[in-house]
């Protein structure tokens, strides 16, 4: 009777991490997809009101004010570089047939934990903080006065968003080898060069957006 | 009835049959014969052949029953498909 609830119990904690770091092996196509594009556009507009940028596959940064269309675009371009960059590789490094909505449908849901990044560095504090930091690096004057909380709310912001990047990364490693079934060596390698990549290539596509929307 | 062992427990190596009987007439049968390629196969993955095939070859059929994701049960199928063709390459 105990060994049965201990084994319930285990089941259900195995499951759990299963849901947390391979939601993969239960969701992809296009239920994965409609939910990862509506849970990254979520996390666009709650970054537009902190003026939260996700300028990269892996980036996030207090900036400067934008309209809306730009927070999204520069999440769903995000998207589409990894995606893309992946896919590619996949046709590479894999010897099984893959879907491509299984990689771009992974890969959407992959970018969940910004959502509680975006979430984490609203409060007002953490980014009167932000900027206090930033305008002391540049060696110009302060334009907000912080107060004491803020750096409590930003060394815990920071800690938040640092935990998101890594369960993201997680979570994008394991979208690429369920959805283009690659495993070992070569998949760890092939991500990580595909990470890089992916990297660069969203940096230099959101930076010529906002050069040439004005917006830079 | 118990399942057919397709690996010995003691040395790991593939087992072979020795013996065939008849339940009707108790007739039996001996002589060296080798497994077919699906019965060298684990008990899960015979199960999961079976019902690859009862589900008419669909995997998203076979993804909504197992409440498995497509690309996983994919993954699966093509792990018994490179057991398969290990199992007829050794032959």
């Amino acid at each position: 009777m105990v060994d049965d609830e201990i084994e319930r119990g285990n089941q259900q904690k195995n499951a759990l991490q299963q849901w947390l770091f391979n939601p993969f092996q239960f969701i992809a196509g296009g239920s994965a997809l409609l939910i990862g594009l509506a849970i990254t556009l979520i996390t666009a507009y709650l970054g537009s009101l902190s003026n939260t940028h996700f300028d990269g596959v892996l980036d996030l940064h207090i900036g400067k004010a934008a309209p809306l269309w730009f927070f999204l675009t520069e999440v769903l371009i995000d998207w589409l570089c990894i995606s893309v960059v992946l896919l590619i590789a996949g046709f590479i490094v894999s010897h099984s047939s893959f879907r491509i909505i299984d990689v771009f449908s992974t890969q959407a849901l992959a970018r969940a934990p910004y959502l509680f990044a975006a979430i984490a560095v609203m409060p007002k504090g953490f980014v009167r903080f932000a900027e206090y930091l930033a305008s002391k690096a540049m060696q110009q004057a302060p334009t907000s006065t912080i107060q004491n909380s803020d750096a409590l709310f930003f060394v815990l912001g920071t800690v938040v968003v640092i935990l998101m990047l890594v369960w993201m990364v997680t979570l994008m490693y394991r979208a690429y080898s369920v959805s283009c079934n690659v495993k070992g060596g070569r998949a760890v390698g092939s991500f990580i060069a595909g990470l890089i990549i992916a990297e660069i290539l969203s940096k230099t596509a959101i930076w010529q957006l906002a050069v040439r929307t004005g917006l830079l | 009835m118990k399942k057919l062992p397709a690996i010995c427990p003691a040395c790991q190596n593939q087992l072979n049959i020795k013996k065939l009987s008849c339940q009707k007439c108790s007739t039996e049968i001996e002589g060296l014969f080798e497994l077919p390629p699906l019965a060298r196969l684990s008990v899960e993955d015979q199960e999961f052949t079976l019902q690859f095939v009862k589900c008419s070859g669909s995997l998203k059929e076979m993804a909504r029953l197992l409440k498995l994701s497509y690309p996983t049960v994919r993954n699966q199928l093509d792990k018994i498909i490179e057991q398969i063709k290990d199992v007829e390459n050794q032959e």
